[in-house]
């Protein structure tokens, strides 16, 4: 029946693909930009406001259809079928090194952008693209954790209080290798890419020693279990947190640990597929002005790397360090990189650490 | 009552006793954390864990929330064209196993179960390749194609067990009456088989609108579906909202799925021998 199926799926493709080749040269779906003016973009959830999209599509005339995904590895996968039809996608650091290796993006042709000079250089030339070449910044943020100060005596300020015995089952770790392994180094006060293998092995050893005191190891849902007051501590990412921190500012606080910690950062992003080349390059540039920068940021309450807009963010998001970390902490934080064959190291010791 | 019997009397009732509260507790452990859900979506919290009294706020976002509905809509496209498509190739299928004898029918019957057996991951990823190799455009046409694949299946299965109940003399008798072959198809089997039809069209569209592994691989521009639409709100933190949309998703899941039971039973066995 399999292959009863495969023959009816192949045999209405054929169909329809004759149907369309009827109608024109091409698919009806894929006309090209000079036809219709479209814009395919693929983003993750709750990264643009809609009002944005609208103000796009009144100065350009340029209709933006829009997907929404909840992991990198969505994207690798769109874009790996060959036949996704995505012209802008919006990839996080690592990913987009990736997707460089794969030759899965195209190169940005920079005189098309004039608005490029909008971003802060402490943001550019990292190393997944090291010329950006082929990404943007379009927003960035931190790894932390964030701690109920009803419950906490005393001021926070470092990934020690994470391995305080004192603090046995208040304390909830993100259910990521990297991350936790991040975490460790740091509070070593070592680099979080480092490929050492004694330095490693001493990392693992803290990561099990702390295995007692965890009460979760959690990626998707550590904000709600915070702010229900099952955990005090609990490390994470930023954008979660500054949501329950701008709503309960009494209670809850967001740190960036004076060890360091992991900074990530999505970027925009032309596939090497994409079709609709001149509404692309429209919308990179349009997302980089200044008051539309601004209003992303207003919108979403995540930082970007566009100077000028800092003047028209709301001053409560500019001086959030959940949202905007202060210049002096970034430059505590580390991307993460490809260690390449090290994972599989690590990947051995939080086995060991998960079974333990 | 008599002395004598009293002591099995009271163990009958323990028994029963201890029956009730086993099979309480089974449907609390199954079936609480979904009337917490449904709870929830009334909760004034922004966060899904704090409860700070009730609203219907979430359901009025819902409403005004383009995404989300217009993920509803394609949603309800993919499963009313799939159903549709399924239903009609399934039971074709399934008459052409349950009626003649052909080579390769055992294979073909065996094959049947595949796509329900194979894991889902496996099909998504296999379509997703097949439609890269023909160089079709990853749209709404794939989800429903694809939905189509297992689909197809699930109907075949459904009305296949109605056929084996089928008392093949009924058909006989309207060919001896003077019914032309086509004529005692749509005037005697179909209305026969059709429970079995139906059931397995609800069942189908209760799976493709509930499917997202298969949907995850296959969905291009501009399809996405409810379950890929909730997924992705997941990453910012969940909130009532979800809870409000996943509401109303398990109540059409849940009227279908009673819909699909109650027609499988037919109307002759319907009233007898339920408990």
């Amino acid at each position: 029946m399999k292959d009863w199926s495969r023959i009816l799926a192949t045999g209405l493709i054929v169909l329809i693909q004759a149907g369309c080749q009827g109608k024109g040269k091409k698919p009806a779906a894929d006309a090209p930009s000079s036809q219709a003016k479209r814009l395919n973009l693929y983003i993750w959830s709750a990264y643009i406001p809609r009002e944005v999209l609208d103000a796009f599509t009144a100065k350009t005339g340029i209709a933006v259809r829009f997907d929404t995904y909840d992991s990198n590895e969505a994207v690798l996968e769109k874009l790996q079928s060959g036949v996704a039809g995505y012209d802008i996608v919006v990839p996080s650091d690592y990913m987009v090194r990736i997707l460089i290796q794969q030759k899965l993006l195209q190169p940005l042709d920079k005189a098309r952008l004039q608005n490029v000079k909008n971003l802060d250089p402490l943001f550019l030339g990292r190393k997944f693209d090291p010329d950006n070449s082929y990404s943007l910044p379009y927003v960035w943020g931190t790894t932390g954790f964030a701690y109920n100060k009803r419950k906490v005596r005393g001021s926070v300020d470092g990934w020690g209080v994470l391995f305080d015995p004192s603090n046995r089952g208040r304390i909830l770790m993100l259910d990521d290798m990297r991350e936790c392994f991040a975490v460790a180094l740091k509070y070593l006060g070592h680099s979080l890419n480092s490929k050492d293998p004694a330095t490693l092995k001493r990392a693992a050893d803290l990561l099990k020693r702390q295995k007692p005191l965890v009460k979760t190891y959690n990626s998707a849902d550590f904000g709600n279990i915070l702010a229900a007051g099952d955990v005090d501590y609990a490390h994470g990412y930023n954008g979660q947190f500054a949501k329950l921190v701008a709503a309960r500012p009494d209670t809850f606080a967001y740190v960036i640990p004076k060890e360091g910690a992991t900074i990530w950062m999505d970027n925009v992003c032309i596939p090497v597929k994409a079709r609709n080349l001149d509404s692309a390059y429209a919308f990179l540039d349009f997302v980089m002005e200044p008051e539309i920068n601004a209003r992303i940021v207003n919108g979403v309450s995540y930082a970007s790397a566009n100077v000028p807009a800092r003047q028209f963010i709301e001053p409560g998001i500019l001086k959030d360090p959940a949202i905007y970390a202060p210049e002096a902490a970034v430059a505590r934080c580390e991307f993460l990189e490809d260690i390449g064959d090290t994972t599989t190291l690590l990947d051995q010791y939080w086995t060991e650490i998960k079974a333990q | 009552m008599s002395v004598a019997r009293r002591p099995a009397e009271a163990d009958d009732r323990r028994g029963r006793f201890f029956l009730r509260a086993h099979s309480g507790l089974i449907y609390v452990f199954l079936y609480a954390p979904i009337a917490i859900l449904v709870l929830f979506s009334f909760n004034r919290a922004r966060q899904t864990a704090v409860w700070e009294g009730l609203t219907l706020d979430w359901y009025r976002i819902l409403l005004h929330d383009d995404l989300i509905l217009s993920a509803v809509r394609n949603s309800l496209i993919v499963a009313a064209a799939c159903t549709f498509t399924a239903t009609v190739f399934g039971t074709l299928a399934a008459l052409a196993l349950g009626r003649h004898e052909f080579p390769g029918k055992g294979m073909t019957r065996n094959l049947l179960y595949l796509p329900i057996i194979i894991p889902e991951i496996v099909v998504g990823a296999a379509l997703v390749t097949f439609f890269g190799v023909i160089e079709l455009r990853l749209s709404l046409w794939t989800v429903i194609l694809a939905h189509v694949v297992f689909s197809i299946s699930y109907v075949a299965i459904v009305v296949r067990a109605r056929l084996s109940g089928f008392d093949r003399s009924l058909e006989e008798a309207a060919l001896d009456l003077g019914a032309r072959p086509l004529q005692t198809f749509w005037r005697v089997t179909l209305p026969l088989i059709l429970p079995g039809i139906v059931a397995g069209a609800l069942l189908v569209f209760t799976i493709s609108i509930d499917d997202y592994v298969i949907t995850s691989f296959v969905a291009g521009v501009g399809a996405t579906t409810l379950p890929l639409q909730i997924y992705s709100m997941l990453k910012v933190g969940v909130t009532p909202e979800v809870n409000a949309v996943s509401t109303l998703l398990l109540a059409l899941t849940i009227g279908l799925i009673a819909a699909a039971q109650r027609l499988q039973q037919g109307p002759s066995e319907r009233g007898e021998g339920t408990d």
